[in-house]
């Protein structure tokens, strides 16, 4: 029972991570219809960055999440008008591969300025945890979901009571409906790119202090936040963070009890039999390509 | 083989567009491009089947490798090019015909392994049938993911199912069974013998019913339902047909590697490299997978070896994906195809620039007599119903859209179905067709229940629509267009030729009949909107069916175009179709139909002749709403209101 | 001379493969400053690989065409080594590999094929095993538990371990292979602890072995005795990764070390040290004397036209190198034993074979000496 428990716990912290993270893909589907292929690769940019501010300022890299935000914020603004405009409103296979060449560009680049060793972000709390009666919470883990929490409730509060934030809504539901009332969805998308990319760019600080990275990292991550937002249903931003605390804990009772190598398929599992079983998740609208017979 | 590509054939209009033969320029001749592209394609073909000669070990290997990515990208351009499902996971199915020659070679020591291809091919052919199942629920951007999580679920087998294969450790192939001085002589001629089958495969696809069928699928899915395509068939033949022989390359790739991997023979890179084959060459051409092919695997191998290894290659991968999609999304051949056609019809006027003459007028041999209306009513819905739809029902999330909807339409009749605006008459139309499925109630056709049918089974049955704004498949000619739709199904009809013989002829009769025959080499997306509503009824007469339905035939088309389509109708009728029409043109429908059904939010509050719903209390309710009612209760601007309101 | 290699200098190996190249680069440099091999100047010829078997299969054709090398050297890892020692044998070069310790590239019946360190994967751990075997009773673990990364080179060292104990009847508490992708080694150590293990043997490579002492650390779990397969040999980078205090006492083999009295070692670390800094890595000194065997065969022989002469000189004798003394079988595999090292007070020494130990003492994993 405490086993469980104990899974239980680090499995929502995890996920509260994962929340963060994949709230900028679900966002980035639902305003502009694109699937982010990029989303991990730019992840890993946000953990690189982190680790360069750290090794050049010491800065605790949990302190330096602003920093890395905002140049996160305009490396995806750039990324928009540079690339993914061009293709908004072709068909959708053709987005998905641009920003996997997007991913592909990430990955070599951070090769040649990083190196393809791997690299970690050691702070005075990795190897600590709190322990609270019979469970243990690793101090990294739990000031990681207390941020990602925290940044959580501050994209929701955008998007609800800011114009902009709402603006983004209404693009994401009705695009000739927005344009009626004024929202310029043509600025609008690209300010959600950014918004999604600078709440990922969060998560990559983040992570970096949790695991080590190599450019190549960003598969795996790709593959998660992708199983979590079709999961949570493609769109829905309530739908990801379901999504991520389920994948969070899904991800830990599978190491325990069925076997460690079973963690890397959990995420094309749960994708391959959503999309056949149930393709609008459990949030989600259904795709207009999917609503035929 | 046709030397050109069969996309430029299909884009050339050569009956419309007569060029000027003085300003073509003579190397731009239809002709003389076709002689030049036989040449090359000779010497290429040449020069890739004796390239071992070449003593250069490095560059045999990488003609060796483009030679496999050829073969994959061939196959994918079966699924992609020609279908319109993009996979970024086709390198599995190298990986599965590598890995099954690896495992039958160390199972049977002693016979040789090149032995064992194609029933690696075979194999390979059947677990892609396996995986084009998931295409019966997941389209567009769905399908991509699935693609790359099918990638990543193969490597998970091969590396945990150890028994077989060997986990991680991978297994190794034995040693060439062949004398040392042969080299890679026998792979590259297998590899060679390979490409040139793929090649032949996919060209007999694009050339007959199946390959036709497959496009149709591409350019419109829900569409090619409704004309008698049954797309999960073509579907999982074309998976079948698409991995076949990349199987084979890979069980040869595999023997020519000695060793396979789960990380090396499911890659994501290489993947990747087929799709940009693909893509760059030309997406649905044949020979372009081939130049693609030959173009992005020397690029990769120079990057590598000169340009600074690894991280090279990731970013010159990654920008020409980018600059391919935004910039070159036809890819190389079809860009080509197109400037030369530019430069040939330089000067010419553009087909949707011309308008009909006098000799496209059409002449309807005899009117038919118009009957009575109050008359002609009463003796049609006397007559047993050819359709019936009883208590149907359908909802979008809390919205209903159509409720207890319950109407026939009486056999020979040309019944008129109307209503206003958000009404639900389109979605009707969706529930008779089979482009959606009813929530609750029944679609009867002759008698026959056809509400849990799907749309290919119910256009057998006699069933043909038009959509509200055309849906033709725009890339295909305009006679492809009507010889698309497929009566029936069954495999060898699938390898007749797409045009041809006694289906060409009906084909060109319909052609005929609607007064387009001077198109019928022009790619539908060229006509104007209202010749394009009239391919899309040659396009459902094809099929011979008992019932027509006509959405908005009338909408958006100039008048002498809505006459001739009224006259259309009329003689169709007379020859025994039996139509439903939704229009908002109301001087269209009182004119042309009997009886009149209305529908107000998804419910039908009134049918009858055409005089009766003009003076139908409920139907004016319906129209105009209580406040008008109020104001006004003179029947002719009551009829005024109605005829205007909608137009 | 030139001599060609391909090495995974970006990628998933890009680690070890870069190791790898310094070891090749000092060799080099070394032999070159005493006069070359039969009085020709080394000259290397690098390619890389990006870790992707198509690139490494081009690679190695390429050096044997287009660079026209004399002699080649091996790349990194088995996945890479098997199908280009493929390339050599089908070109009939000689092949000899600093890493390929999988059993599956020896397995094929090649004529050119040697791996330069002492003994295959499966039996790296044999040391740690009869150790572990030979301790009095009370102070045996009774259940061990067996981590391990699911690759050609950490699962056999950790199944070999495993076979060994548990035929001398020490209990088996876990044994699982996770993913190379693994990252978050909390859940695998809650499991580990809670099946009662003593002792921990993990199978690994270096990332992994790192996340999983931080994890134990953060689990508050600490068992007597911690063996890791690979990670601690990586010197500097490995006390970076998991801590100072971390270290003290883990169990690792190695084919290495760098206090050794073996043929050429204070010359190599000596030099590594002016050039990289620091201790050199394992990798770098198995790519020093894949260098070392290739010039005592070249010279041994005294010729490079005839390859077939080199590899049958090769099964016929004996090299040193700075791993110590290196022997084969005739299918080209090794016959020798690692090292068992461990780290005490920051330093790595080597605790067996008693002939080559640096201590006699052995510690408990953060603990007090057996």
């Amino acid at each position: 029972m405490t086993t469980l428990l104990q899974l239980l716990i680090t499995g929502l912290l995890v996920g509260a991570v994962y929340a963060l993270m994949s709230s900028g893909l679900t966002l980035i589907f639902g305003v502009m219809r694109v699937v982010n292929l990029a989303h991990g690769a730019f992840a890993v940019l946000a953990a690189y960055l982190t680790y360069t501010v750290w090794t050049w300022t010491g800065l605790d890299p949990l302190l330096s999440v602003p920093i890395i935000v905002a140049v996160m914020f305009g490396i995806g603004w750039l990324s928009y008008n540079l690339v993914v405009r061009h293709v908004r409103g072709s068909h959708i296979s053709m987005t998905v591969l641009v920003t996997f060449g997007i991913a592909l560009t990430i990955e070599g680049i951070a090769g040649f300025v990083w190196g393809n060793q791997s690299r970690t972000v050691r702070t005075s709390y990795t190897d600590t945890s709190v322990q609270i009666g019979p469970f243990f919470l690793p101090t990294a883990t739990l000031l990681a979901a207390a941020i990602a929490v925290a940044l959580l409730g501050a994209l929701f509060f955008i998007l609800n009571q800011t114009w902009t934030g709402r603006a983004v809504r209404a693009s994401a539901v009705n695009e000739s409906g927005a344009l009626l009332v004024g929202v310029s969805v043509k600025s609008i998308a690209a300010s959600a790119f950014a918004l999604g990319i600078a709440t990922l760019g969060a998560g990559g600080a983040i992570i970096a202090v949790m695991y080590p990275f190599i450019p190549g990292t960003h598969y795996q991550w790709i593959a998660r936040l992708l199983a979590i937002v079709v999961l949570g249903g493609l769109g829905s931003l309530m739908g990801a963070v379901i999504g991520a605390l389920s994948i969070g804990v899904a991800e830990q009772f599978a190491t325990q009890y069925v076997g460690a190598s079973w963690v890397e398929i959990v995420p094309f599992l749960v994708i391959i039999i959503i999309l056949i079983v149930r393709p609008r998740g459990i949030l989600g609208q259904k795709l207009r390509e999917d609503a035929t017979v | 083989m046709n030397t050109t590509n069969t996309h430029a054939k299909a884009s050339t209009p050569r009956s419309v567009t007569v060029p000027d033969a003085s300003k073509v320029p003579g190397w731009a001749r239809t002709e003389t491009v076709r002689r030049i592209v036989t040449v090359l394609l000779g010497i290429a073909a040449i020069v890739i089947a004796l390239f071992p000669v070449v003593p250069n070990r490095s560059a045999q290997s990488t003609v060796i490798i483009a030679l496999v990515v050829a073969v994959g990208a061939v196959g994918l351009n079966i699924i992609t090019g020609y279908t319109g499902y993009l996979s970024i996971g086709h390198f599995a199915f190298i990986g599965v015909g590598a890995y099954f020659v690896a495992i039958l070679a160390k199972a049977v020591p002693g016979v040789a392994p090149l032995v064992w291809v194609p029933v690696a091919g075979l194999v390979t052919a059947l677990l892609a049938v396996l995986l084009g199942l998931v295409t019966y629920r997941s389209r567009g951007p769905s399908f991509v993911i699935i693609s790359i999580a099918m990638l990543f679920l193969m490597r998970f087998v091969a590396t945990e199912w150890h028994a077989v294969t060997n986990g991680t450790s991978g297994i190794t192939l034995p040693m060439y069974s062949w004398p040392r001085e042969w080299g890679n002589w026998p792979i590259h001629i297998s590899l060679v013998v390979l490409l040139g089958l793929s090649l032949a495969l996919s060209g007999w696809i694009r050339r007959t019913k199946f390959g036709l069928g497959l496009i149709a699928i591409r350019e419109d899915e829900g569409k090619a339902g409704t004309v008698g395509v049954n797309s999960p068939v073509y579907k999982l033949l074309a998976f079948g047909a698409s991995a076949l022989l990349v199987g084979m390359a890979g069980g040869v790739y595999g023997y020519f590697m000695g060793f396979v991997d789960p990380v090396n023979m499911f890659s994501i890179l290489l993947s990747v490299q087929l799709v940009l084959a693909v893509i760059l060459g030309g997406r649905g051409t044949l020979f372009g997978p081939v130049l693609g092919a030959f173009i992005v695997v020397p690029l990769d191998i120079f990057a590598n070896n000169t340009g600074g290894g690894g991280n090279t290659r990731l970013v010159m991968f990654g920008l020409l994906l980018i600059f391919l999609v935004v910039l070159l999304p036809k890819g190389v051949l079809p860009s080509l195809s197109h400037h030369l056609e530019r430069i040939r019809t330089r000067g010419t006027v553009g087909l949707s620039g011309t308008r009909l003459g006098a000799a496209d007028e059409l002449s309807i041999r005899d009117r038919p007599e118009v009957p009575d209306p109050a008359e002609l009513a009463e003796r049609l819905e006397a007559a047993p119903p050819i359709l019936e739809v009883k208590g149907l029902s359908k909802s979008f999330g809390g919205n209903q859209a159509v409720n207890d909807c319950t109407f026939t339409v009486p056999e020979g009749s040309i019944t008129g179905l109307i209503g206003p605006n958000g009404s639900g008459k389109t979605t009707v139309f969706n529930l008779i067709s089979g482009t959606l499925l009813p929530d609750a109630g029944t679609v009867r056709i002759g008698g026959t229940d056809i509400s849990r049918m799907p749309s290919w089974g119910r256009a057998h049955r006699g069933l043909g629509r038009t959509f509200q704004s055309t849906r033709l498949f725009k890339e295909m000619s305009v006679l492809e267009n009507i010889a698309a739709p497929l009566g029936s199904f069954s495999i060898p009809q699938l390898g007749l030729d797409a045009v041809s013989g006694r289906e060409a002829e009906r084909a060109r009769e319909l052609l005929d009949f609607v007064g387009l025959s001077r198109y019928e080499q022009a790619k539908a997306g060229s006509l104007s909107y209202g010749q394009q509503k009239l391919v899309e009824l040659g396009q459902v007469l094809v099929l011979d069916p008992k019932l027509i339905l006509l959405d908005e035939p009338a909408g958006g088309i100039n008048p002498t175009l809505i006459e001739r389509m009224g006259d259309l109708i009329r003689d169709l009728n007379a020859q025994g179709k039996s139509f439903l029409l939704v229009e908002h043109n109301m001087p269209f429908v009182l004119g042309l139909c009997n009886p009149v059904r209305v529908l107000a939010q998804g419910h039908i509050i009134a049918a009858g002749s055409p005089d009766e719903i003009q003076t139908d209390d409920a139907v004016i309710d319906a129209y105009l709403g209580d406040d008008y009612l109020l104001d006004s209760d003179n029947s002719a601007t009551r009829r005024m209101a109605i005829e205007g309101s909608a137009s | 001379m030139r001599i060609g290699a391909s090495l995974p200098l970006t990628g998933e190996f890009s680690q070890g493969g870069a190791d790898t190249q310094r070891g090749y680069e000092i060799w080099a440099k070394l032999q070159n400053e005493q006069g070359g091999i039969l009085g020709r100047k080394v000259e290397m010829i690098y390619k890389d690989d990006a870790t992707n078997q198509n690139t490494v299969v081009s690679n190695y054709n390429q050096l044997l065409s287009n660079e026209g090398v004399d002699l080649l050297l091996g790349t990194q890892s088995s996945l890479l080594n098997i199908p280009a020692s493929t390339v050599a044998e089908r070109a009939g070069m000689l092949y000899i590999c600093a890493s390929c310790a999988s059993p599956e590239m020896f397995n094929r019946g090649f004529k050119y094929s040697f791996f330069s360190q002492q003994a295959m994967a499966s039996d790296q751990g044999a040391t740690f095993a009869d150790w572990i075997i030979g301790l009095p009773k009370e102070k045996r673990p009774k259940k061990v538990a067996y981590p391990s990364l699911d690759d050609p080179f950490a699962t056999p060292v950790a199944e070999g371990i495993r076979k060994k104990l548990e035929a001398a009847g020490i209990e088996t508490a876990y044994a699982d292979t996770y993913p190379v992708a693994t990252k978050n080694f909390d859940a695998i150590v809650t499991a580990i602890r809670d099946s009662g293990a003593e002792a921990v043997v993990q199978g690994a490579q270096f990332e992994d072995g790192v996340n999983f002492v931080r994890a134990l650390n953060r689990a508050n779990f600490h068992p007597e005795i911690l063996y890791q397969s690979s990670s601690p040999t990586y010197g500097q980078q490995y006390v970076d990764g998991v801590g100072k205090a971390n270290t003290e006492g883990v169990l690792f083999s190695s084919s290495y070390h760098v206090d050794a009295d073996t043929k050429g070692n204070k010359e190599f670390a000596a030099r590594y040290r002016e050039i990289y800094g620091g201790y050199p890595p394992e990798d770098a000194a198995d790519g020093y004397a894949a260098g070392q065997v290739l010039a005592a065969v070249v010279e041994g022989v005294g010729r490079t036209d005839d390859q077939k002469a080199l590899a049958d000189w090769l099964r016929g004798n004996e090299v040193e190198t700075v791993l110590g003394k290196l022997s084969w079988n005739e299918d080209g595999s090794p016959r020798g034993d690692f090292l068992l090292g461990q780290w005490q007070n920051n330093v790595s020494e080597v605790v067996l074979p008693g002939e080559a130990a640096t201590t006699t003492r052995i510690t408990r994993w953060r603990g007090e000496a057996f």
